[in-house]
């Protein structure tokens, strides 16, 4: 058995009354592809916001390549390798594709006031560098992007934010990758294909892991290696798609709330 | 050792400040509560207010009608009714057509609107630019109790404002209206899929907020026999303020937040009274101090960003 | 790749320079004849022409060469600027109250690039600009007082206490939302006033003397003789001065805002959410920019009082400050271009229009609250950011 890259104990949120998470236990392995399954509402994007330090659990640990990162601040989760997308597209819409892909870099950029002031070449050099990667990522994920690199986000479609913000999270070379409904309004193929641009960057960058929400079952089955199903905060399934897929608890979960 | 009268004339002065405070503080609560915004213009309205009372009185002087009970009741209508018609314009024509805006652009631009009220005051109000006095049309007998010397005007003063805050609390949690306003403020959306008319209950809101605000700017004026064109900036200030201290949304943690803020004023004033000249200053310190202190309200603020 | 269609190069220098040699002209021919002019009818001819040129400009495409220079050749185009200005001096160099408005003009320029860094940049509201002028002024009012001070220590001095000032009062605040912040600046500002009135160390309402700049024994509030039977204004001085201030203003702003550090303002100002979740330090993001804001607002203000020589709390005043704010509102929130448009609008236009200098406060608000009705980006809209070494910009 492989350490763990990610491993959540017992992890318990409450909003109020609501209990949220209740008692949550995950592990991702290294370069692993994990589904995060369940009906609206089960606790997934909370997962997510806890993880990545926005929520800090009422009970429950999470750990990070063997170091316990739970009440990290989210600027440490960010530095120590953990980056996401979020559901509802949090892009900077007036700023240029370029601005947004440039600022999931920013563990290797340097804002100090003094070399902000005083010396320019560094900046020069590290905008170079900025500017050759975020290039590479987008050659994958949107070639046709790289000749609208300075132009405001707002003005291009929807599929090509989903896409910007993936190159977002993963410029700064994340060891997991956090997706939260990345096929929201995309067709089934723009989906498959932007799966395959995440294989493809998987290989480059070596050792990525990634967990994926998502409600397209299709997806689920064709990329991931591993699912694991909530319900009410809780894990009531897990293991290879076809097998939760079967499971009874979860049939019962989807038909309960969603069909 | 304190003298107990001082003492107790300044216990009146806080809640007489307190209940002025909590009047201004229920505006800006219910703006946020239904709007989610800052209407900074509100402590101007206030201004407006009491200038149209003055106004009114002035006019009833004019044509020989100024009998003491008539004209504290034309003083309190025609205020509360013209603020109530103004909040309402601002609200519609400033307020709703930012609601896709950044929130501070909502702020900045009622407090332009603000800034507008109360520059035309200073410039077009007959000798606007100077405090006016302002007429004492309560009775001022005073009744000895103990060694308390207190005035009726301001026990009348206080009785009022208290019948408003509780008329208020009546309409909101008795009435369709008051229904229809806490729907609004709950879910603006699931309050539009019941079939209520979100406009409608957003202009009657600001129109409430508004008359209240005149309410304390002529029970300032009354209590003070004084008004000038920068009054409101400064009770807008405090208002806002003691609205964030009961929680921005929370009608009565906003009145707590009035009564809270006006009795640290009046407790600076006591313990420095070599300093009264301080006064002023001294709230402001409090202003900036609560907000460093408690950022987040005494009673949570709803509404509070979930990623 | 397919560098040859991505612009990330300078554009040639020759033809741009010529674009950016012909706007200083032309600028320097009309800003002559605007402070000539003195009939009202002159006045407001001259406003028609400069809004008409206006409209071409934007309409031809000219305004946006005109800032694709500005952005990409700073340092030609800031001594293009500062012969100018230095133009101007020179033409009107025996008339004080042309250069109080040069020198006014300057230093609101210098107080908007402060704020612009705040407000433009981080999206802290600073309602209580013109009260760190004033902390600024009274800093120098009080140092030069003292026998023996370097007066020109005054102005860094102003700066630095104003910095400290704003973070003392504002860094409790600024992790919550933006509008508490806005509250604590406003009650900050009232109480400033306030406590200038009614304090009598610092002159109560009668305000203080400030002493003159001086270098080396050379007295800046001494008429200038550069040959003999010649005798310049005083204010010749200040002007230089506060060019040399503006020009440090804009350069400290401009290398903000294309860098690493504009870029994580940028992102706070817009959404902190996503800013912590890729590493930007929100509390530190916002001191900074609030912190060198003020530092830019309180040497312009340092450097008012030693000017005027006599400084009072009604110099500073709330309705100030939002005429302040009015010059970005105005200009387009986080453009330095449309700032120095905006800023010449705010201060020429009441000193030049009579009728008009009376009702200003009135009439700025109104304009700024249809701007944010109609035209939220302002005159100028903010041009994209470029990088250092010549990447992105308009």
């Amino acid at each position: 058995m492989i350490a763990p890259l990610l491993d959540v104990r017992g992890l318990t949120v409450r909003f109020g009354g609501v209990v949220a998470l209740d008692g949550l236990e995950l592990d991702v392995r290294p370069r692993e592809i994990l589904g995060l399954i369940g009906p609206n509402g089960s606790g997934k994007t909370t997962c997510f916001n806890v993880i990545t330090g926005l929520l800090r659990p009422d009970a429950g640990r999470v750990i990070f390549a063997g170091d316990d990162i739970t009440g990290s601040t989210p600027q440490e989760i960010y530095r120590r390798g953990i980056a996401r997308t979020f559901q509802r597209s949090r892009l900077y819409l007036e700023l240029s594709v370029f601005d947004n892909v440039a600022l999931g870099n920013g563990k290797r950029l340097d804002a100090g006031f003094l070399t902000t002031l005083l010396r320019r070449r560094r900046l020069a050099r590290q905008f170079a560098a900025t500017l050759a990667e975020t290039r590479a990522l987008l050659d994958v994920f949107a070639p046709a992007l790289i000749d609208r690199l300075w132009e405001p986000v707002a003005r291009l479609p929807m599929i090509d934010r989903r896409r910007i913000e993936i190159c977002r999270a993963l410029v700064g070379r994340p060891r997991l990758l956090l997706l939260d409904e990345p096929s929201a309004g995309m067709t089934e193929e723009e989906m498959r294909e932007l799966m395959d641009d995440l294989l493809v960057v998987r290989e480059r960058y070596g050792n990525l892991a990634i967990v994926l929400i998502e409600h397209e079952m299709g997806v689920i089955e064709r990329v991931t290696d591993r699912c694991v199903v909530l319900n009410y905060g809780r894990k009531i399934a897990e293991g290879d798609y076809r097998s939760v897929a079967r499971d009874p608890e979860v049939r019962s979960a989807y038909l309960g709330t969603d069909a | 050792m304190v003298d107990a009268a001082l003492l107790a004339q300044h216990a009146v002065n806080a809640l007489m400040l307190g209940i002025m405070y909590a009047l201004v503080a229920v505006g800006f609560t219910l703006f946020f509560g239904v709007l989610d915004v800052i209407k900074f213009s509100h402590g101007d309205v206030l201004t407006v207010g009491a200038f149209t009372g003055l106004t009114v009185w002035l006019a009833l002087v004019a044509v020989d009608l100024a009998t003491p009970w008539l004209a504290v009741a034309l003083l309190v209508l025609v205020p509360a009714l013209a603020t109530a018609l103004l909040g309402a314009l601002i609200g519609r024509f400033v307020v709703l057509p930012l609601k896709g805006a950044p929130p501070l652009n909502v702020l900045l631009a009622t407090l332009m609107c603000g800034t507008i009220l109360r520059e035309a005051i200073r410039l077009f109000y007959p000798g606007g630019a100077n405090p006016k006095p302002f007429p004492a049309l309560l009775p001022t007998t005073a009744y000895q109790l103990g060694n308390l010397n207190l005035r009726l005007d301001s026990v009348l003063l206080f009785l009022t404002g208290v019948a408003i805050v509780v008329a208020l609390h009546l309409v909101i949690n008795r009435t369709r209206l008051g229904l229809a306003i806490r729907a609004v403020a709950q879910d603006a959306e699931i309050a539009r899929v019941m079939g209520i008319d979100h406009v409608r209950t957003v202009l009657i809101t600001f129109a409430i907020g508004s008359a209240l605000a005149a309410v304390a700017g002529i029970m300032h004026g009354l209590y003070y026999n004084e008004i000038n064109f920068s009054m409101g900036l400064l009770l807008g200030v405090i208002g806002f303020s003691s609205a964030v201290v009961g929680g921005l949304g929370n009608v009565y943690g906003a009145i707590l937040g009035g009564f809270l803020f006006a009795f640290l004023q009046t407790l600076g004033a006591m313990a420095m009274p070599f300093a009264s000249a301080y006064r002023d200053v001294f709230a402001f310190a409090v202003v900036i101090a609560i907000m460093a202190v408690r950022p987040t309200g005494l009673i949570a603020e709803r509404g509070v960003e979930r990623a | 790749m397919m560098d040859a269609t991505v612009r990330t190069g300078r554009p040639p220098r020759l033809p741009v320079l010529a674009h950016g040699i012909a706007a200083t002209v032309l600028v320097g021919l009309y800003v002559t004849l605007f402070l000539e002019a003195e009939s009202q009818s002159a006045v407001l001819g001259l406003l028609a022409v400069g809004a008409a040129a206006a409209v071409v400009a934007a309409r031809s495409g000219v305004g946006t060469r005109v800032i694709e220079v500005l952005e990409h050749h700073p340092v030609a185009m800031g001594l293009l600027a500062a012969v100018l200005v230095l133009m101007e001096t020179w033409l009107f160099a025996e008339r004080h109250f042309v250069l109080l408005m040069i020198t006014t003009y300057l230093l609101y320029v210098t107080v908007g690039l402060g704020l612009t860094i705040q407000f433009g940049y981080a999206g802290t509201l600073n309602f209580a600009g013109a009260s760190f002028y004033g902390v600024g002024s009274y800093t120098a009012a009080v140092l030069t007082a003292v026998p023996g001070f370097p007066p020109l220590l005054a102005i860094p001095a102003g700066g630095l206490v104003a910095a400290v000032c704003g973070s003392l009062l504002v860094a409790p605040v600024l992790r919550t939302r933006g509008h508490y912040a806005a509250v604590v600046s406003i009650a900050f500002a009232l109480l400033f006033k306030t406590f200038l009135e009614v304090n009598e160390v610092l002159g109560g309402p009668q305000g203080l003397l400030v002493g003159s700049l001086s270098v080396a024994g050379y007295d800046f509030a001494a008429p200038l003789r550069p040959w003999p039977g010649t005798e310049w204004s005083f204010y010749v001085h200040h002007v230089l001065a506060a060019l040399l201030l503006a020009l440090f203003a804009y350069a400290v702003a401009r290398r903000i805002e294309h860098s690493w550090l504009g870029l994580a303002m940028d992102a706070v100002r817009m959404d902190e959410i996503a800013a912590a979740c890729f590493g930007v330090g929100i509390e530190r993001t916002k001191v900074v920019a609030f912190v060198w804001g003020n530092m830019l607002i309180g040497m312009a203000g340092a450097l008012y009082a030693t000017m005027v020589g006599f400084i009072a709390p009604n110099n500073f005043t709330f309705a100030d400050s939002l005429i302040f704010l009015s010059i970005l509102l105005l200009g387009g929130l986080g453009s330095r271009p449309g700032l120095l448009v905006a800023a010449a609008v705010v201060v020429f236009l009441p000193e030049k229009l009579q009728l008009i200098q009376e009702y200003r406060f009135l009439l700025f608000s109104a304009l700024v609250l249809v701007m944010l009705m109609f035209r939220p980006e302002g005159l100028v809209p903010r041009p994209p950011r470029g990088y250092p070494g010549g990447g992105g910009g308009p």
